[in-house]
């Protein structure tokens, strides 16, 4: 009976489509509209000496706050934990993250973030100068800390940037696991590329590109409101896309997840192999059972042969991604502001006379020399050559290790969650027909 | 339609979808970059004009063509917004057939896989995931590294360029003579703390050096240039400064060569590399020839026998007053040594990038060198020197101020220095004869102005130039010759400066100098096109379009115009109204400095040797 219910509710679900369609006419129009005004529309500068609040960089709270903020992610992410494992509620897991998108999105405005805190870590790690908040540093462990031990909880309910798409996620479509596996793969340079760039005082990109937080905000530049627009529509059916194609807060996560002993089940009992849960997933995140075909002699010594040659090969790439990584040293420093302004000048230099171009105006008149200005970029520069070889190399280590996953298999009777890329998202367990004390 | 062929029209449905979606959205991106990048009211072409309307606020005709480039630009503005939203709309609709295409064909493949299928199935997505993480890992890594070697690492350019001079090495192999005082010369010895280094500005050294000129110039020189008699026939016979005779690009030489090959050898009489990069042109006075060259290890005058190329001697320029500790920043376009030297037979007189200007016998010795103050010039300084009556003209305009003056070729003290109301300029001076008196035309923004040669004093002035102003000017027949990308071509009656004679927008210099020569007025863009018109009139005579950019400047000899292109070919044209090529022999290396001539030979420059042609 119980069955019947929940293929019910699938159906249910089938049929919604039209209002899916509506939602996503008024969406696009409503982009089209903020594209074009965008455009249009300049913000006015005020006389009166108002100034609007940076979309990027929010006023700084006080201290008693953010630690209550602490304390509501300690809350959310104990919450999300036993609700995804012992209690096994997906409204439970929905209503919650309902709560952290009001909380830490709309009211926090997006910020404080446990994506973002990785930059601060970073800088915190590489500039002496720097020091990171108890609060910024909490919030970049405790997720993961709980991933350690319950899977990612903090993507399921407690991660304002994951609940906004996940409300939005209405006909989610599969896609060929090589192109997720390929897709996943740019998780990792992004998060290589913020550390980098952080670490060398540069940007804070995942800050910068956060998509959603112009939302959150109600305002911001027209690139995070087009991209934040444009994730949400995509979400409709590829669900999640910016937590599973670049989230680089999720390549942690997934590799504390991995080692997770609490993780949560599908089945409360015992699996009956009915795929619903395979159906029910948007997130391609349940692994199918695997029997003893891959144990057949041909097809366990080309997976043999592949697993030496993987092996060997991953010291390899990552030499060689080091290499490549400290010989594009000169392209990623343009990203740091000295830099580029340092370069701007010496191959135009033509602009000093520009009074139009304002980064050069506001140094010249800062009263520092452009030797001084050409000293700091070449300290800079130095610094994104022992980045950038590191950068490289993380890359090349990482792609090693995922090829040589590809050939290893695990024998699995039971359709269960992959720990990595598993939300803890418990739509899974809504579809499983199998009672607990079944 | 059964479920199988379902499943194909559903699966076709979603590629070709997708394949729309995708080119749809590509063209939004370019096309909201392009958006981005050409701002319709920031065009550079309506900003000049309007910067020209200013000048001449009754020019009606260029009122209209603001107008017609203002509408233009709107109208491409405008098409541009409506093709992003019908672009958006396609995307839309694009979208919904994608999502519900896959939605069909997802639902329809759907079902309960079999164990062995779902193994099978697993097996075959690891074997695709591993060739396409192969493929994206080497792309990413490969394009990484493409543009690692591609991209131009413009600080360690910068940083090439920064020479920190100690005074206090010795230079053992150039011959110097005190030409200060020894109270001047000892104080050379040590590094003088108020010399402009690496640390002060550009504008603070200019100044600095000049307020330190001041107490310093009137010192008395130990050794001087012998103060001989001026005749001036002597410049027409020789090739004494940069453009040859007056600086106006016409040479008085016969017997020109128009063929040979350097690659080959045919008709090169000899060729030597010189040791320091340069931009600048031979001069000649008898059998001497002289070039100069800079680079980071020092500043150099060269003098070879024009005969048989032999090396006369090679100087180093040092010891000079006021000289700053470290060289200049410059571009590689233009470098250390741009402007040309000047020779009267004398002395031989040169001018470098970090506002030395020193003078050299014609045996080789040092005889004096004064520092301008190092110029504020973002590129370089290039403007080459004339001489003429024992005065050696400098055009010194910079970002900090206009300045010219005139030196006395004795000993380097100032005859005149005046300041004028213009901009920076890269152009050299040349002389024109106005009712028996030799004057000095200058060309910079915004004035082509002519000055008295004894006093500096500015006779006339016409407001005609804008931007940055590197071609100098042309004169025949009393009518002087200007240009100007961005501003325009125009020629002047210095006698009646309140109009011009003529005026054209449709080609304009930004490098290489006009020349005007029996009639005619010729020139060179920077893209290749050679043009002539009447000069008289300003009648367009014909152009001519050649492959290569062309950075020299056309000079006329023995009746034909010799214009050398970037690649090193010289383009010899008959000088005359037909605009026909006479040859293109080939020089084998980048040429960016002018011919210098004698009888019978052409003496050309490269990028690395000296070339003596002759037939």
């Amino acid at each position: 009976m119980k069955r019947r219910v929940n293929m019910h509710r699938k159906l249910n679900m089938q049929k919604r489509i039209p209002g899916f369609f509506i939602l996503l006419f008024v969406i696009m129009v409503s982009a089209t509209t903020l594209i074009q005004g965008q455009q249009r529309f300049p913000k006015p500068e005020f006389d009166s000496g108002y100034v609007q609040p940076d979309p990027t960089s929010p006023e700084p709270r006080s201290v008693a706050l953010e630690y209550f903020d602490v304390f509501v992610l300690l809350a959310a992410l104990s919450l999300a934990s036993w609700l995804a494992v012992r209690k096994r509620s997906r409204k439970g897991l929905m209503w919650l993250s309902i709560f952290t998108l009001i909380y830490f999105g709309f009211y926090r405005d997006g910020c404080i973030c446990s994506v973002g805190a990785i930059q601060n870590v970073a800088l915190s790690i590489f500039d002496p100068a720097y020091t990171i908040s108890l609060a910024a540093l909490l919030f970049f462990l405790l997720p993961l800390i709980f991933a350690l031990f319950f899977g990612r909880v903090f993507c399921a309910s407690v991660c304002p940037l994951g609940a906004i798409q996940d409300l939005l996620v209405i006909n989610p479509v599969s896609i060929p696991s090589w192109i997720r596996k390929t897709l996943g793969f740019i998780p990792v340079i992004y998060l290589g590329l913020a550390v980098l760039l952080a670490a060398t005082g540069s940007d804070f990109i995942i800050c910068r590109y956060d998509p959603f937080v112009g939302i959150f905000r109600m305002d911001g530049p027209f690139l995070m409101i087009f991209l934040g627009v444009t994730f949400l529509l995509l979400g409709t059916f590829y669900a999640r896309p910016y937590c599973r194609v670049f989230c680089p807060y999720g390549v942690l996560l997934s590799w504390m997840s991995k080692f997770s002993k609490y993780h949560m089940s599908i089945t409360p009992s015992e699996c009956i192999k009915c795929k619903l849960c395979k159906d029910s997933c948007p997130f391609d995140a349940i692994e199918v059972p695997v029997d003893k075909a891959y144990r057949k002699p041909e097809v366990a010594r080309k997976n043999l042969r592949r697993f030496v040659l993987y092996l060997a090969l991953i010291p390899m790439l990552t030499l060689l991604g080091g290499w490549i990584g400290s010989k594009s040293h000169v392209f990623l420093s343009r990203m740091h502001p000295d830099v580029y302004l340092a370069e701007l000048m010496i191959s135009q230099p033509e602009l000093r006379e520009d009074e139009t171009n304002l980064d050069i105006q506001a140094f010249l008149e800062s009263g520092d020399t452009f030797e001084q200005l050409v000293e700091q970029a070449i300290v800079i520069r130095t610094k994104f050559k022992k980045g950038g070889l590191a950068l490289g190399a993380f890359i090349g280590l990482v792609l090693g290790i995922t090829l040589m996953n590809q050939v290893v298999f695990r024998r699995r009777e039971d359709y269960e969650p992959h720990k990595a890329n598993c939300f803890s998202c418990g739509r899974c367990m809504d579809f499983c027909p199998v009672d607990r004390g079944t | 339609m059964d479920k199988e062929n379902r499943i194909k029209v559903a699966h076709r449905a979603m590629l070709i979808s997708g394949i729309f979606c995708g080119v749809v959205a590509l063209l939004l991106i370019l096309n909201f970059w392009n958006m981005k990048q050409h701002e319709p009211l920031e065009s550079e072409a309506i900003e000049a004009l309007v910067q020209r309307l200013s000048q001449e606020p009754n020019n009606e005709v260029l009122k209209e063509e603001i107008r017609s480039f203002d509408l233009l630009a709107r109208k491409a503005y405008f098409t541009s917004k409506w093709q992003i939203k019908a672009g958006t709309w396609l995307l839309l609709i694009g979208g919904i057939v994608l999502a519900a295409s896959m939605k069909i064909y997802t639902d329809l493949r759907a079902g309960i896989d079999p164990p062995e299928a779902l193994t099978e199935g697993l097996l075959k997505a690891r074997a695709n995931a591993q060739y396409w993480l192969f493929l994206s890992g080497g792309l990413i890594l490969g394009l990484s590294l493409v543009a690692g070697v591609l991209t131009n690492d413009y600080l360690n350019e910068y940083d090439r360029m920064a020479v920190s001079a100690d005074p206090a090495v010795e230079q053992s192999d150039v011959e110097v003579i005190e030409v200060f005082g020894a109270e001047q010369s000892s104080e050379n010895a040590t590094p003088d703390p108020e010399s402009p280094s690496e640390g002060v500005s550009v504008e603070e050294a200019e100044k600095s050096t000049e307020e330190s000129l001041v107490a310093a110039a009137p010192a008395p020189a130990v050794a001087t240039v012998s103060s001989g008699a001026f005749n001036p026939n002597d410049f027409k016979l020789n090739h004494a400064t940069f453009r040859g005779y007056m600086g106006l690009g016409v040479s008085y030489r016969k017997n020109i060569p128009v063929d040979w090959n350097g690659p080959s050898g045919k008709n090169i009489k000899w060729k030597v590399a010189f040791s320091k990069p340069g931009y600048n042109s031979p001069v000649i006075w008898g059998d001497k020839i002289f070039i100069s060259g800079g680079d980071k290890n020092g500043l150099v005058v060269t003098c070879y026998n024009r005969n048989t190329g032999q090396l006369l001697w090679e100087k180093e320029v040092k010891d000079v007053p006021g000289s700053p500790a470290a060289m200049p920043r410059v571009t590689n376009d233009t470098g250390l040594a741009a402007a040309s030297l000047a020779v009267d037979g004398k002395g031989v007189y040169a001018i470098f990038a970090n506002g030395d200007i020193v003078a050299f016998s014609m045996e080789g010795k040092q005889l004096w060198g004064r520092n301008l103050g190092v110029p504020n010039n973002h590129y370089g300084h290039s403007s080459s020197l004339q001489v003429w009556d024992n005065m050696i003209v400098v055009q010194y305009d910079t970002n900090t101020r206009g300045r010219m003056l005139a030196l006395n070729v004795t000993n380097g003290e100032s005859v005149w220095d005046v300041q004028r109301p213009v901009h920076i300029s890269w152009a050299s001076p040349a002389l024109i004869e106005v009712d028996g008196k030799i004057q000095i035309v200058t060309s910079a923004d915004p004035y082509v102005s002519g000055h008295d040669l004894d006093t500096g004093e500015e006779l006339w002035k016409v407001e005609a130039m804008m931007g940055e102003v590197g071609p100098s000017i042309a004169f025949d027949d009393g009518l002087v010759f200007a240009s100007q990308e961005y501003a325009r071509t125009l020629a002047i009656d210095p006698k009646a400066p309140e109009s011009y004679v003529w005026e054209d927008d449709e080609y304009m210099s930004e490098v290489g100098s006009p020349v005007a020569y029996d009639g005619l007025m010729y020139m060179a863009t920077s893209f290749g096109v050679v043009v002539c018109y009447d000069a008289k009139t300003g009648e367009k005579q014909w152009e001519k379009e050649f492959d290569n950019e062309i950075w020299s400047s056309p000079v006329i000899a023995d009746g034909k115009l010799y214009i050398v292109d970037k690649e090193g070919i010289t383009h010899i044209m008959k000088a005359d109204k037909s605009g026909t090529v006479i040859a293109e022999p080939e020089l084998g290396e980048q040429g960016f400095a002018l011919p210098a001539f004698a009888d019978g030979v052409v003496y050309l420059r490269g990028t690395k040797n000296l070339y003596c042609i002759g037939n």
